[in-house]
């Protein structure tokens, strides 16, 4: 236990020194921004419809604690869930295997790495809401316990518990990722459907990780008490909306009461008590295989083992080289790949999604199932522009004869083909009801995620900055934010305007991804 | 035609030199590198497999200038990196297509090209699984195969018998016998013994520099007379490290047999002059420099 220190301190340092820790941060610093808009926005982070509050430190301070606690448990699952992971792939684990460290010892190593990632993200909006405080609070006293306190009590429980969340998550479900990302999907989507404008209560307060219910019924209870209003909805999180004229009221903040803060204890307990029990059934890098395939890998080694070149290569017998330089056996192998990613039996549901958008209202399978069953892909596009450093082939496809000509565009084409594929039904129900302009926003939405795909994984060199994205576009779909939709299912002000605005990203993607790869091949 | 390597630099920051002002000219035939880790060898095989560009320097294989124009050697490179990796959920004859369509091979006669690679380092049989379930020596062999898909004229390995067994380095070794006759091969080996049977010239690096360069009998005069064998008490073995370079010890109860080359002086008493191997030259090299 007295060495958890150095492990953690290591582990925190190999995650935080890469460049996509980096664009995190800076997606973080503008994210915290943008939690306190000015007063002409078209958007808020907090209202009781039609009210606002006062900008003061209780208001900036609990609303920002509160964003980011809910922002950073969602996508900070994203973001850590690959502790164990990193050391199956670089086999570091076999070491740590065989070293005397408890399998509890490691996992809360593990837990207390992936709270300091989360713990450093944090630390940046805590910074960055003060100093929103002082731009947007014209002169309103600066109390430092309105910032701390939020922090302390929402952000710290809940981001420990999606700290040991991610561990077990990957104790239990290994290298299945898409299943833990699904299952986080809607297990953080059931938590807010029963804290978020519920009343408060016992129950609610209990199983609420972020402390989220508590602080709306708080602003809310401060709306009806100043105005005699029977509100009981309260709007969290972005909502755009053209109307900027709110009535304003002035809100103090929470009042911290002994069985919340009790809550909250109870959510560092459960943290705790999750990687405990997660130790019982760790693996400690022991990959046992099925008896059958054991049996087969005996065969083989059998076979092959002994007697290896045994007949060796007379090169003049080969059969003459003949130059082919199409691009058709990429997109094969690519789509070979992007669907051989990921068990089996995974198809089995994205078969039952692609068939329910044949049969579902056009409506729901537009604006539900569809950006699901693309979302459900999310580790195959993530890996198309990545997959070639992570299994350390770039050395042979960077230096292949016009690899941005030949290699990138098929690796393009191959994700459009699977998004198109996946699309069809929904492209063929729109077509055959003559709506051919939903029809070209289907077409460049697949388009626009693959290349966002491509883009995020060839900036940042790794997977996880267009998994956390692309996990936020499909919540905000669901949620019907406009600004997400990429698959043209909302209402938009001028079709038009749509269709160029996703053109010209898809264009900007493209050209990214070309300067970009460019200079990594001439500059490995 | 002659690789011509001129003046090449690879400076990768301010403090980290990977190459330092290096000429060397590469004939027909095998040419065996040998360098202490750091040496700059996989440095130096990365910028004539246009991986890596060089900082100040000039490159040409039959008077084109491969810096400027890396496609012209690419076509007709066959490449075996150290950090050899593949996707795991291809198998072997995928993979090897795969790597065709990026060396621009294709038609009628890739089929049968792969089926005799594969046929060739004996994976026929595995031919079907996934790469991802092979063992080290068998994504060493595949690695092999895929260099010698495109009929290469300039062949770069790598380190290539790590994870090979004794029989396997063997077969290697007689591949690639084969092939020098008409093209250049550069092979880089911590293991002196592969680069000693195979390689027509040897060349020795150090800390990004060529320390020497010619064939194999040409670098052991370098040492000739100079390497002798002795036996002595087990507590002389320090002073005589102090004076001589070990190369070799061996304990036999109270005394220890010591193989040593002279640095300048003259021999041990009792000591026994013995025939120089290419190992003794490339430890007194790196060892003199150092």
């Amino acid at each position: 236990m007295k060495y958890i220190y150095s492990m953690v301190k290591a582990d925190y340092l190999q995650r935080t020194r890469s460049y996509s820790f980096l664009i995190t941060l800076a997606i973080t610093i503008y994210a915290a921004y943008s939690f306190v808009p000015p007063p002409t926005a078209s958007y808020t982070t907090l209202n009781v419809v039609g009210y606002k509050g006062i900008y003061n430190s209780a208001w900036v301070g609990h609303v920002s604690a509160m964003m980011t606690t809910i922002m950073l448990s969602l996508y900070g699952f994203f973001l850590v869930n690959s502790g164990i992971k990193k050391d199956i792939d670089t086999e570091v684990g076999l070491i740590i295997a065989t070293t005397p460290i408890s399998n509890f010892t490691y996992l809360l190593s593990k837990m207390l790495s992936n709270f300091q990632v989360l713990l450093t993200i944090t630390g940046i909006t805590f910074v960055m809401s003060i100093v929103m405080f002082f731009i947007r609070a014209g002169g309103a006293p600066f109390i430092l316990t309105n910032f701390v306190l939020p922090y302390l009590f929402f952000s710290l429980p809940a981001l420990l518990t999606i700290s040991a969340l991610a561990v077990a998550g990957e104790v239990f479900l290994g290298r299945r990722q898409i299943l833990q990302y699904v299952l986080f999907f809607f297990l953080f989507g059931s938590i807010m459907a029963n804290v978020v404008g519920h009343s408060a209560n016992t129950l609610t307060t209990f199983i609420d990780p972020f402390g989220v219910n508590a602080m709306t019924n708080s602003v809310k209870d401060q709306v009806n008490t100043q105005y005699h209003e029977h509100i009981e909805s309260v709007n969290l999180g972005f909502t755009f909306s053209a109307k900027n004229r709110f009535k304003t009221f002035v809100w103090d903040g929470i009042e911290w009461k002994g069985i919340f803060l009790l809550s909250r204890l109870v959510w560092v307990c459960f943290a705790f008590a999750i990687v405990y029990f997660s130790s019982f059934f760790f693996h400690r890098f022991d990959f046992r295989q099925p008896a059958s395939k054991k049996k087969k890998q005996m065969t083989i080694t059998g076979s092959s083992g002994a007697m290896v070149f045994a007949k060796g290569i007379n090169i003049t017998l080969l059969p003459p080289v003949i130059t082919d330089y199409g691009i058709f056996p990429f997109i094969k192998t690519e789509l070979l790949l992007l669907i051989r990613k990921g068990p089996k039996w995974f198809w089995l549901i994205n078969g039952g999604a692609w068939i329910s958008t044949l049969f579902a209202p056009l409506a729901v399978a537009h604006a539900y199932i569809l950006p699901v069953l693309l979302f459900l892909q999310v580790t195959r596009f993530s890996d198309i522009a990545t997959k070639e450093t992570a299994n350390r082939l770039h050395y042979f496809t960077w230096s292949s004869y016009k690899p941005l000509q030949r290699m990138l565009p098929s690796q393009m084409l191959a994700g459009v083909i699977l998004a198109l594929g996946l699309a069809s039904p929904v492209m063929l129900r729109y077509a055959v009801s003559g709506d051919f302009y939903t029809v070209l926003n289907l077409v460049n939405g697949a388009v626009f995620i693959v290349l966002l795909a491509v883009a995020m994984g060839i900036l940042s060199g790794g997977k996880k900055l267009f998994e956390i994205s692309f996990f936020f576009v499909t919540y905000c779909i669901i949620e019907k934010l406009p600004v997400a939709d990429y698959l043209g299912s909302m209402p938009h002000y001028s079709h038009t305007g749509y269709v160029f605005i996703i053109s010209l990203l898809n264009l900007l993607f493209a050209a990214v991804s070309f300067g970009v790869r460019s200079y990594q091949v001439r500059h490995l | 035609m002659p690789l011509e390597i001129r003046n090449l630099t690879k400076q990768y920051n301010k403090h980290k030199t990977g190459l330092s002002d290096y000429s060397i000219t590469i004939e027909r035939g095998i040419l065996g590198l040998l360098g202490p880790n750091g040496a700059g060898k996989s440095t130096l095989m990365k910028i004539i497999a246009t991986i890596s560009k060089p900082t100040n320097g000039t490159l040409f294989l039959d008077g084109q200038d491969i810096v400027s124009n890396p496609d012209y050697i690419r076509k007709m490179l066959g490449y075996l990196p150290q950090d050899f990796g593949v996707y795991p959920n291809l198998n072997a004859y995928e993979f090897l297509a795969y790597v065709a369509a990026l060396k621009g091979v294709g038609g009628a006669g890739l089929t049968k090209r792969i089926d005799m690679l594969l046929d060739g380092v004996n994976l026929t049989a595995d031919a079907k699984r996934p790469i991802g379930s092979y063992s080290g020596g068998m994504k060493q062999r595949i690695g092999i195969a895929q260099a010698l898909l495109n009929d290469p004229k300039v062949l770069i390995f790598d380190e290539p018998t790590v994870g090979l067994d004794p029989e396997e380095r063997v077969r290697f070794r007689q591949l690639i016998s084969d092939m020098a006759t008409d093209c250049i091969i550069i092979l880089s080996s911590h293991i002196v013994s592969d680069i000693e049977t195979i390689a027509d010239e040897v060349a020795v690096m150090q800390g990004g520099n060529l320390l020497q360069k010619g064939t194999k009998t040409d670098i052991i005069k370098l040492i000739d007379g100079r390497v002798f064998e002795t036996l002595i008490d087990n507590s002389d073995l320090t002073a005589l490290k102090a004076r001589h370079l070990v190369i070799d010890t061996s304990r036999q109860k109270e005394l220890t047999k010591v193989r040593y080359i002279i640095r300048d002086g003259i021999p041990e008493p009792s000591s026994a002059a013995i025939n120089a191997t290419l190992e003794d030259a490339y430890l007194f090299l790196t060892h003199n420099k150092a």
